[in-house]
């Protein structure tokens, strides 16, 4: 009866590892297969089925939005670091680090906005229902994160907001 | 006469023979050895459970059917494997897009 205890339990343990490596080494090279010579706007293709012609227009706008971007996100960063100067000298928030919040969130709005209108401008190059689908999906992405921070804060502070 | 002679040698051949017949000797405890075993198999449970793992632990070392589970196991993994290492790629696809486009200070 022991000899047939330890053959089974053998056999489980085997079974079990037979399943978990064939299971681990399959899932390893099938990412790195597939993440191979990815490009940027590969996720929208395999998304959206989009034609050659759809693609190419996207990539168009997309090589045109990316200097953009690039040039906003730096001007974000010179002005955080502004604002880390103003704030790192004094203990209370002083007048000068005020404007530069606001300067901040300013360029910050600016951002965001020539981002969903970039977001709006692919939707439109594609077929309307993925254009909705490719526009809802990306504001969830790209908004709705901030959305559930908030949501997150105001519920553990106790002070959530009801609509009258 | 002749009759009558046979009979009397049958009868001492008769005698002779169960004189000569030893009756075994039983070994030590036969009686409650016999009782015990009768016991053990009116108990049907405990000996089919034993009897049901060693058969099983017998079919489990049979060749082919070793090799079946095997290869059953593998391909099951394998396509697991795939299966979930699109799905992997696909968002790691969709990460390096809202890279591209969303820079992480709006997100």
């Amino acid at each position: 009866m022991n000899r047939s205890i330890v053959i089974l339990l053998g056999a489980l343990v085997l079974c079990a590892a037979l399943l978990g490596g064939s299971y681990a080494v399959s899932r390893r090279v099938c990412q790195s297969c597939m993440s191979k010579s990815v490009s940027d706007l590969d996720w929208l293709q395999q998304e959206f089925h989009l034609s050659g012609a759809e693609m190419a227009r996207i990539q168009k706008l997309h090589e045109g939005y990316l200097p953009k971007c690039a040039e906003m996100c730096a001007k974000i960063a010179a002005k955080k670091s502004e604002l880390e100067t103003a704030l790192g000298s004094s203990t209370n928030v002083s007048p000068v680090a005020q404007q530069k919040l606001a300067e901040l969130a300013a360029l910050r709005a600016q951002c965001q906005t020539q981002m969903l209108q970039h977001f709006t401008e692919v939707s439109q190059t594609m077929p309307p229902k993925q254009g909705r689908r490719y526009l809802a999906e990306m504001q969830r992405l790209t908004l709705g994160l901030h959305e559930q921070t908030e949501s997150s804060m105001s519920e553990s502070a106790g002070h959530e907001h009801h609509q009258q | 006469m002749n009759k009558e002679n046979i009979n009397l040698e049958d009868a001492k051949l008769s005698t002779l023979l169960r004189a000569a017949r030893t009756a075994p000797v039983l070994p030590p405890r036969f009686q409650e050895g016999v009782w015990r075993r009768i016991e053990e198999a009116d108990a049907p449970g405990k000996s089919n459970g034993i009897a049901w793992l060693d058969a099983l632990a017998a079919l489990v070392l049979r060749p082919r059917l070793a090799l079946a589970t095997v290869t059953v196991l593998m391909i099951a993994g394998a396509l697991l494997g795939v299966r979930d290492g699109s799905q992997m790629a696909h968002q790691d696809a969709q990460a390096r897009y809202l890279a591209a486009v969303a820079p992480h200070s709006l997100r």
